[in-house]
């Protein structure tokens, strides 16, 4: 056919299999262009949004790699003028780019210091061998840890801890199925419930804040905690109650999986003056954080850091480049930059009136309605795509939706961690989900339950707590 | 020839290792047994690698290992290994990446020299379809899928023969069932049907199916053919014409109880993109083995 061998058609074929997403996506993105401009919106305000709606078309489908996505948006802005090459450029890079950047770099640095072995041994001492006790204090650990060094590096340091103990539990997976459930589960939830703590937890924390700034709002690290940790605190417990209700685990005593593991965790070495220089720098960084980040930025002391891990020599470039994934930072710059255009382009106002045009009425009616929507909308997308992408990009819209802009970005911010639905919807989700003991469907049973009750809490949390003293 | 037997997991996976060495016993095939392990989002695949790197400092096989290892068991209880391979047990440190999420271990086999076992994570097809133009794959045998279009996209995109071994139970007995005509690929499919008939000593059902009441030279001299093949090769068989749409007269002939061999189109794959043709139609709609030659 036209001169085409029957090989090189079933080659486009397969081609065009494998990149239906993209097609797709161009195609509405190629209909979307030809469409009038809606009134009230500039030129420039609706190709961002057509840009946005394709960017999260591809970063849900993943029809072609991160960067691909992350260069389709830069093109796309030069290209249809939202900005010259020079501004748009510049608004890929800021501090949460840094931020992101660096703490990835901390993950990889963090995780090869073999704490997890000393972790491990600081939470059977806490909780002893009642199961609904470990389950608890891997929750509250995983909790805690993910305030200050990120979910992903938690669910790296307790994964190899809860297989381990499950191992010696019963070696028959068949024999271990619910406690395997709920103690992957209190890991990946716990570390998800902890990232909101601190704006170290994630990168869409800082994402928030730099938006914030822009609307002339400081919120320092100590702030943010006195806002966001009582709400962890008190997701905690209720997060492993119904952890506890959704997989019935198998024993109420975990003794022999409790005494192999001490023994194995034993053979670790003691603690030497590496390692306390190690965990000295964390120290420092963190202190940096509390003290420091309003006039140095979080993302710059994170790389501080990782310049103190370099110079101690605790850890080296090649492990640092490979296992830091750069696609995700560079697709994290380019959801910055579309988040900055949206805004100035005028499109982030436009959405935000759409959106108050269609629930006005219901937002008038109840004083809740408007977090409602903000965080039925942030988690949805959330469990779609990742959740940094979702504050880049709905960041800007969210604040416009009211007075209020700090209580807008913190309720977007919360809500966007709150990925409990599906394996893929945040890196400790699919961490846990990679060990091959729970399934895709387990993440329904019990994040549907989560979910609705963390939905619910920052709702209720932010329009009490949050009035009362802020 | 090189045949590579897909598997997914050690629950659902018996029958098709079962069936894809005794088809390769027959052809004294080099064998490769692939495990594709699920594609991880892409945000998170530097996270769960290097988490994987971890857990094997705890003494954890990365997922995937597992899978492999049953079938080393697998292939030593049924002598498809050499005693000495079987004796120092499965060689997981051997297990090397050779490209991205691709790893390999070599095996000594009986039957054949080689017998090697691959883990991959991604797509299957894509998978499938690198390992086979990779490794020049004559037949790739495959377990049933829930997923419709799976057949379709196996037989459009992957350059080897693919048997795909729906609902095989090792307790039924089983004939061949042989659609024969004229087209290009039928006397492959008969000699093949000749070999895997042997394999399983069964008997085969030739079927020739016309749309109309007539059936012409092309088709009754394929017929003879084969016919003569299998009378010369000591295979019973019986042969018989039938007359309507061939998707569902053979789909009729082979109930629950046949294994069928029969070639693949040679339609345009543009058209067959969009319109399918009779073997893939076959693979999607009947309960029981199916090998489309190729």
């Amino acid at each position: 056919m036209l001169g085409f061998s029957q090989r090189s058609l079933t080659n486009f074929l397969f081609w065009a299999t494998q990149k239906k997403w993209f097609l797709i996506t161009m195609l509405v993105g190629t209909i979307l262009i030809l469409l009038p401009t809606p009134s009230g919106l500039t030129i420039e305000g609706y190709r961002i949004i057509i840009i946005v709606i394709t960017a999260l078309m591809m970063i849900i489908t993943e029809p072609i790699p991160l960067p691909g996505i992350a260069f389709y948006i830069i093109v796309m802005e030069v290209v249809l003028g939202i900005g010259s090459p020079e501004q748009i450029s510049k608004s890929f890079m800021n501090d949460a780019v840094f931020f992101i950047m660096g703490s990835l770099m901390l993950a990889v640095t963090i995780v090869q210091q073999g704490w997890d072995k000393r972790i491990a041994l600081g939470i059977i001492r806490l909780t002893g061998n009642k199961t609904k006790n470990i389950i608890f204090g891997f929750t509250a650990i995983s909790a805690i840890l993910s305030s200050f060094i990120g979910e992903h590096t938690v669910a790296a340091l307790m994964l190899p801890i809860v297989m381990t103990l499950i191992k010696y539990t019963s070696e028959d997976r068949n024999k271990v199925q619910g406690l395997s459930a709920v103690l992957l589960f209190a890991v990946a939830y716990g570390a998800l419930i902890g990232s909101i703590g601190t704006p170290s937890g994630g990168g869409r924390n800082v994402i928030i804040m730099s938006y914030l700034r822009e609307y002339g709002i400081s919120i320092s690290y100590l702030g943010w905690m006195a806002m966001a940790y009582p709400l962890v605190l008190i997701m905690i417990p209720i997060v492993s109650r119904i952890l506890m209700t959704s997989f019935t685990p198998e024993y109420v005593h975990l003794d022999t999986g409790v005494r192999k593991l001490v023994v194995q965790v034993a053979k670790a070495p003691n603690l030497s003056g590496r390692d306390t220089v190690a965990a000295f720098i964390f120290l420092l960084v963190f202190l940096g954080w509390v003290f420091l980040s309003e006039t140095l930025g979080l993302g710059t002391i994170a790389l501080s850091g990782v310049l103190l891990y370099l110079i101690a020599g605790f850890v080296n470039w090649e492990d640092i480049s490979r296992n830091t994934h750069w696609g995700v930072i560079i697709l994290f710059g380019a959801t910055i930059s579309l988040g900055a255009n949206i805004k100035s382009s005028g499109a982030a106002l436009w959405l935000a009136n759409q959106v108050i045009d269609i629930f006005g009425s219901i937002m008038e009616m109840f004083p809740f309605a408007t977090d409602a929507i903000i965080v039925i909308l942030t988690t949805t997308l959330a469990n779609v795509l990742s959740s940094s992408a979702t504050v880049a990009v709905l960041g800007p819209i969210t604040l416009n939706m009211g007075p209020d802009t700090l209580h807008l970005g913190m309720v977007t911010a919360l809500a966007s961690a709150f990925g409990f639905f599906t394996a893929v919807a945040a890196p400790a989700c699919t961490i846990v989900y990679s060990s091959g003991f729970v399934r895709a469907k387990d993440f329904l049973k019990a994040g549907w339950k989560v979910g609705t009750v963390s939905i619910v809490l920052v709702i209720i949390y932010a329009n009490t707590f949050w009035s009362l003293f802020f | 020839m090189k045949f590579l037997i897909a598997v997914g997991s050690k629950e659902f996976s018996e029958p098709t290792l079962r069936v894809g060495l005794q088809v390769a016993k027959a052809f004294k095939a080099a064998v490769t047994i692939a495990y594709v392990g699920p594609k991880v989002s892409e945000f998170s695949s530097s996270q769960v690698r290097f988490t994987q790197e971890r857990m094997e400092e705890w003494e954890f096989d990365r997922p995937g290992v597992e899978v492999l290892e049953w079938a080393f068991n697998f292939l030593a209880e049924n002598n498809y290994i050499t005693p000495t391979m079987v004796e120092t047990g499965f060689p997981k440190n051997t297990l090397v990446q050779t490209s991205g999420s691709r790893s390999e271990v070599y095996l000594q086999g009986t039957v054949c020299e080689n017998v090697n076992l691959i883990l991959r994570n991604g797509d299957i097809i894509a998978e499938l379809r690198d390992e086979v133009q990779r490794g020049g794959y004559d037949v790739t045998i495959i377990g049933g899928s829930q997923k419709r279009r799976m057949a379709h996209d196996l037989v459009q995109y992957i350059d080897s023969s693919i048997f795909i071994v729906n609902k095989y139970d090792k307790n039924k007995s089983y004939n061949l069932l042989l659609p024969v005509d004229d087209s290009m690929r039928s006397p492959k499919a008969v000699k093949f049907g000749a070999r895997v008939a042997q394999a399983f000593d069964i008997k085969v059902n030739l079927i020739t199916v016309s749309k109309t009441d007539t059936f012409g030279e092309g088709y009754t001299q394929a017929s003879k053919r084969a016919t003569k093949l299998m009378r010369r090769a000591g295979i019973n068989h019986e042969h018989r014409f039938e007359t309507g749409d061939p998707v569902t007269v053979i789909k009729k002939a082979a109930g629950n109880d046949h294994i069928i061999v029969m070639g693949a189109s040679t339609k345009n794959p543009l058209f067959k993109f969009f319109t399918g043709s009779k073997p893939i139609k076959i693979m999607e709609d009947c309960q029981c083995p199916v090998l489309i030659v190729k």
